[in-house]
């Protein structure tokens, strides 16, 4: 299949993620649960504060993807993946391999919003068991957020006849979190998603997600375990077309 | 009379601002009688001449000037009379090594200039970073990164400054108070709002026009996220309490890709008409943001020829903000000031606030908000506390737990100073009188600040007993409110009630001195504390409802009660249905529909109240009582669902009053928990004491939930929801007795997530299991610098601290603090805990314990503290 070029970069896009439940299990997996028994009033109260995390958080991502330019070695040897057209350059052995092969490079930030935030803050102040739990339902909802953000880059590589690898994070393997500022302002995060940076890098909100997909010409072995599984299956918009992201 | 000119906060900020206005045009620009036009956006047109993606524009100003000035005069060409200079993320913190903040101003401001335009605006935008509380960057270091751009951009000739694209209200707050303190130019203020009609932060047009307009704004407006047709009914919403000219930069829509080029979703002439109805009903200053072009600013040229600004209509409420909340009362109307949060006569609260253990404050913020309070006094007017950091710090943690505008209630202007300059919203002070030093000292804070403030009807000759008297000290110090600038409607006077069982004419005194005081000072509002009325005299709830009554239909604004005291909350609620407050009474007849006799059933809290009774409530008011019911629920933390009366019945496995406890704590039943642990301490046999409740009772209980956890029968939850249990038996204990408060206490832990680290959940499993064993936990918070770890140890000589750390990029913050501690305070032993450490990290960063979880802490303790 012929790849085709794309002239200027995108710009980044932003989209609210609609996330409308999670697995019970996967916000027990978060808490260390290993099969012991559930009273009903536990189980009860789980099943309430994860219900009053899908109403507070407000999931929306920013995306936007580049052509890569160069791969290169920077001044102490390590391989740098460079971008077309934009200031971002990808350092470390680990994303380099993650990004062996592939002609262009998506890049996605996910938030679930202030609200939660400070939801979570008011629960460290007053209920310390709900926010342990709170805290665990909005990391599972979060990673939903991120699947949905990736379908939209497994989108638009498919619209250019790509096939994307897995998400991979700043501060994964040797990729490090100090390329989160530029990371962030790339996708414009700042002014449309509230993402900020604390001196050490941390996002706030916490529950905040950067990652970024490579795009290849052929599919990759491994990447997609089949539609069924599939855990962007919520937000893909090739199967409604009848076609699939792996050719 | 006062010296106006003269007059500075205790800091030393003046309080009255000359500006320094360019010419008359500017000067009728914001008198709101013409208008301006500003430019579009910078960024869009440098990606459009090949910025790459994340580069830093503002560097361009050095290596691209021609460039940046050719955007800048193609804006003069279409139009604009200000152009904005290419500085948005020009702060210290975003430029690091790149260049220094003054080399951009100065390169920027030369860019600008040589456009020809008339007027160079000097661009502010914000810092990158949250502010704290959730954030980590402290609002004095936000205060810094601004006054470092104020000045370079002061000095390198800007004409005035615009401040944009805030979400946070505290760092627009930090922004506008840089430039008035540092520069005389005109401050223009925009923040931006989503489609919900709030920032990213929760604050509305109406909050961030009143707080901004307090702080002096000279122009107030909203830019970016949304199109005009968007911006347009939100800032309909801004202009009525906006004090100042209104002005608007919308986004050009969406951006989407066509054939390889950017596009946005609106066209100039479309974005002309939407900004026309902004236009008309009161913005007198436009421009563009992202996606706009000359061709936009051309468009709105043409709206402005030969026209002058609409004519606007000012709301003249009493207002303060939280930065989520407007309070917004109109003459005629009444408000709720919680008095709960003052030590005065408050052994609990005197404890809490010695101890810096917020949670009984905490706990009374939620008890009154619940209770319908709308604003909170904060008293922390404690000897042997600093009571400008705990003034500080207790405004901080409520704004977590209420949204409500607080009253900072105390009497040194310092404190005053402090509490206020932070806060993220108008504060209500509390409060000044008529002494000249006093005036002297606190108006120029309300000023400064842009603050409401309570104002004491007493002078150097102490409280007149007349009304006359109390008319004649508002006088006095309405004038000197005038002439500093205070608007009116922020002036509260407070006629002072004194106690009728000491001189019995003083009801009515103070009753007189509040219509008068209503009557001829115009604008001005009225409030007052009302129980010291009833002091002396027996059934007091009685006497201070019917007196607060009196007050109300003599014109009071603002009572100062315990909103707990449904009594006084009657007589609120029956006033605003007579006074036509609450229109037809809808509120009214909702909440009293089905009580039978209201002093009968005045004893209990406010849960007495069935918000749930569904009898002819109509839509409105059930909307409102299921706001009412959620604020319920929710700070109560979705309590357990158990029926106390299944719990209590349920058999211990001996049958035994011990082992029902002991079975209650194992599957988390608090309220339960506190019953039978209240019941073991009354049931006759002298052997069961505090102690004998903590070391054969709750303890051993707290052990099998650690053996459960280890052996993992029990996950997380489990562990805390009786960790949870166990501390309601424990607080009873505590106040059962001034030996249960000392036998309860098994030693003092500090606890603290380390600088830079913003996760504080695994320390506040910690702290709540070691609270439980008993001990008294020190909790500093979370991103806590090493000193103040250290400070805290030494002070309190605390023998055991625990720190913890989440992430890689904190553990040396960690090995600092610890290192810090082992030279200040070598008698302290350090566990360490979190996701990143194991046993060798622990010991690679100096601590003398690693604890792997929270059980394993509890062991730690015990072995260090017995």
């Amino acid at each position: 299949m012929r790849v085709r070029a794309r002239l200027t970069p995108m710009p980044a896009t932003v989209r609210d993620i609609a996330v409308s439940e999670v697995d019970r299990s996967e916000v027990l997996r978060y808490l260390g649960y290993r099969g012991q028994e559930l009273t009903p009033q536990l189980a009860g109260r789980l099943d309430e504060l994860v219900a009053h995390a899908l109403e507070v958080a407000r999931p929306r991502a920013s995306i936007r993807s580049f052509d890569v330019e160069a791969r290169e070695l920077d001044d102490a040897g390590t391989p740098v993946v460079r971008l077309r057209g934009c200031a971002l350059a990808l350092a470390g052995h680990d994303v380099s391999r993650h990004l062996e092969g592939a002609v262009a490079v998506g890049l996605l930030a996910v938030t679930l919003g202030a609200d939660t935030e400070r939801e979570l803050r008011r629960l460290s102040l007053t209920d310390h068991v709900a926010q342990v739990v709170f805290d665990a339902a909005l990391t599972a909802i979060v990673e939903r957020a991120a699947d949905g953000a990736e379908a939209l880059l497994v989108a638009d590589a498919a619209s250019r006849g790509l096939y994307t690898n897995w998400r991979y994070s700043p501060g994964y393997g040797d990729l490090p979190l100090s390329c989160q500022p530029t990371f962030l302002a790339v996708l414009d995060a700042g002014r449309r998603l509230g993402i900020t940076l604390t001196p050490s890098l941390l996002m706030v909100p916490t529950k905040s997600v950067t990652a970024l997909v490579g795009y290849f010409g052929e599919p990759q072995v491994g990447a997609r375990t089949g539609c069924a599984t599939c855990n962007l299956r919520d937000w893909c918009t090739l199967r409604a077309r009848g076609v699939t992201c792996v050719g | 009379m006062l010296d106006i000119s003269a007059l500075t906060t205790p800091a030393g900020h003046r309080a009255v601002r000359t500006l320094r206005i360019k010419d008359d045009h500017l000067a009728r620009v914001l008198a709101g009688e013409e208008f301006l036009l500003f430019d579009g956006a910078m960024g869009t047109q440098l990606q459009e001449r090949g910025l790459a993606a994340g580069e830093v524009p503002e560097l361009l100003c050095l290596t691209n000037p021609d460039e940046i000035t050719q955007i800048h005069a193609a804006y003069v060409a279409a139009g604009s009379e200000v152009v904005t200079t290419n500085t948005f993320g020009a702060n210290a913190t975003k430029l690091g090594e790149n260049a220094t903040v003054e080399e951009i101003f100065t390169a920027a401001v030369g860019c600008a200039r040589a456009s020809g335009a008339r007027y160079v605006a000097a661009d502010i935008g914000p810092t990158g970073a949250l502010l704290q509380p959730m954030g980590t960057l402290p609002f004095e270091d936000a205060y810094q990164l601004f006054a470092q751009q104020v000045k370079a951009a002061d000095a390198a000739g800007a004409d005035l400054f615009i401040i944009e694209t805030m979400a946070d209200i505290a760092e627009a707050k930090a922004a506008l108070l840089a430039v008035k303190e540092h520069s005389d130019l005109p401050a223009f203020v925009t923040m931006t709002f989503d489609e919900d009609g709030r920032t990213f932060l929760g604050t509305t047009p109406e909050v961030a026009a009143v707080t901004l307009c307090a702080l002096g704004a000279d122009v107030l407006g909203i830019n970016c996220s949304l199109g005009p047709a968007d911006v347009a009914p939100l800032i309909e919403r801004m202009l009525p309490w906006a004090s100042c000219p209104v002005m608007a930069q919308a986004n050009a829509g969406l951006p989407h890709v066509h054939e390889g080029r950017t596009y946005y979703s609106i066209k100039p002439l479309e974005y002309g008409q939407a900004v026309r109805r902004m236009v008309r009903a009161g913005v007198s200053i436009i421009g563009g943001c992202c996606g706009t072009s000359p061709e936009f600013i051309a468009q709105e040229k043409n709206l402005l020829v030969d026209r002058t600004p609409a004519g606007r209509s000012l709301n003249s409420h009493f207002t303060v903000t939280s930065a989520q909340q407007l309070v917004a009362l109109a003459m005629g109307e009444v408000g709720v000031i919680g008095e709960r949060i003052n030590p005065t006569g408050k052994k609990r609260l005197k404890e809490a606030l010695r101890t810096g253990n917020h949670d009984y404050v905490l706990s009374e913020a939620i008890s009154q908000t619940e209770a319908g309070a709308q604003i909170l006094d904060v008293n922390a007017g404690l000897p042997e506390i600093d009571e400008a950091a705990t003034l500080v710090r207790l405004a901080s943690e409520l704004s977590g737990v209420t949204t409500l505008p607080l009253q900072i209630d105390s009497s040194d202007p310092v404190a005053i100073e402090r509490a206020v300059r932070s806060y993220p919203g108008k504060a209500l002070i509390n409060s000044c009188n008529g002494k000249r030093e006093v005036l002297e000292a606190v108006l120029p804070i309300a000023k400064h600040y842009g603050c409401a403030i309570v104002c004491l009807t007493l002078d150097e000759d102490g409280i007149p007993p007349t009304a006359e008297g109390r008319l004649a000290v508002a006088r006095k110090i309405v004038a000197a409110t005038d002439a500093i600038g205070i608007p009116r409607q922020d002036v509260v006077i407070d006629c002072l009630a004194m106690a009728a069982s000491t001189d019995q004419t003083q009801p009515r005194q103070i009753v007189d001195a509040i219509r008068m005081v209503k009557a001829e000072l115009e604008g001005v509002r009225t409030v007052l504390g009302v129980s010291n009325i009833s002091f002396g005299m027996p059934f007091r709830p009685l006497v201070n409802a019917t007196f607060l009554a009196a007050c109300f239909g003599a014109g009071l604004d603002l009572a100062i009660v315990n909103p707990m005291n449904e009594r006084l909350m009657d007589v609120v609620r029956s006033w605003r249905a007579l006074s036509g407050e609450d229109e037809s009474a809808q509120d009214y007849i909702a909440r009293y529909a089905d009580r039978k006799d209201g002093a009968a059933a005045s004893t209990t809290g406010p849960a007495s109240y069935d918000l749930s009774s569904p009898g002819g409530v109509s839509a409105a008011l059930s909307s409102m009582a299921s706001t009412l019911q959620a604020i319920a629920a929710g700070t109560g933390g979705l309590p357990t669902q158990e029926p106390d009366a299944q719990a209590a019945a349920a058999p211990g496995q001996d049958g035994s009053r011990e082992g029902r406890i002991r079975d209650l704590v194992l599957t988390g039943r608090k309220e339960a928990v506190a019953d039978e642990v209240r019941a073991l301490l009354d049931d006759g046999d002298p052997s069961h004491d505090v102690m004998y409740a903590i070391n054969q009772v709750l303890i051993p209980a707290l052990d099998e939930v650690g053996d459960r956890f280890e052996k993992g029968t029990f996950f997380l939850p489990q562990l805390m929801a009786s960790a949870e249990a166990a501390k309601a038996g424990f607080t009873v204990l505590r106040e059962s007795s001034a030996e249960g408060g000392a036998m309860a206490s098994k030693g003092q832990i500090v606890l603290a997530t380390v600088k830079g680290d913003i996760h504080d959940i695994g320390k506040n499993i910690v702290r709540m299991l070691l609270e439980n064993y008993g001990y008294d936990v020190m909790d500093l918070g979370r991103d806590v610098d090493p000193q103040a770890v250290a400070d805290a140890v030494v002070e309190h000589h605390v023998t055991l601290a625990g720190l913890s750390a989440l992430m890689t990029t904190t553990v040396p913050a960690m090995a600092e603090t610890i290192q810090l501690l082992h030279v200040q305070a070598p008698w302290c032993k350090v566990m360490v805990g979190g996701a990143v450490l194991n046993p060798e990290y622990a010991q690679m960063v100096g601590a003398d314990f690693y604890a792997k979880d929270a059980a394993e802490s509890a062991r730690i303790a015990a072995e260090v503290l017995g």
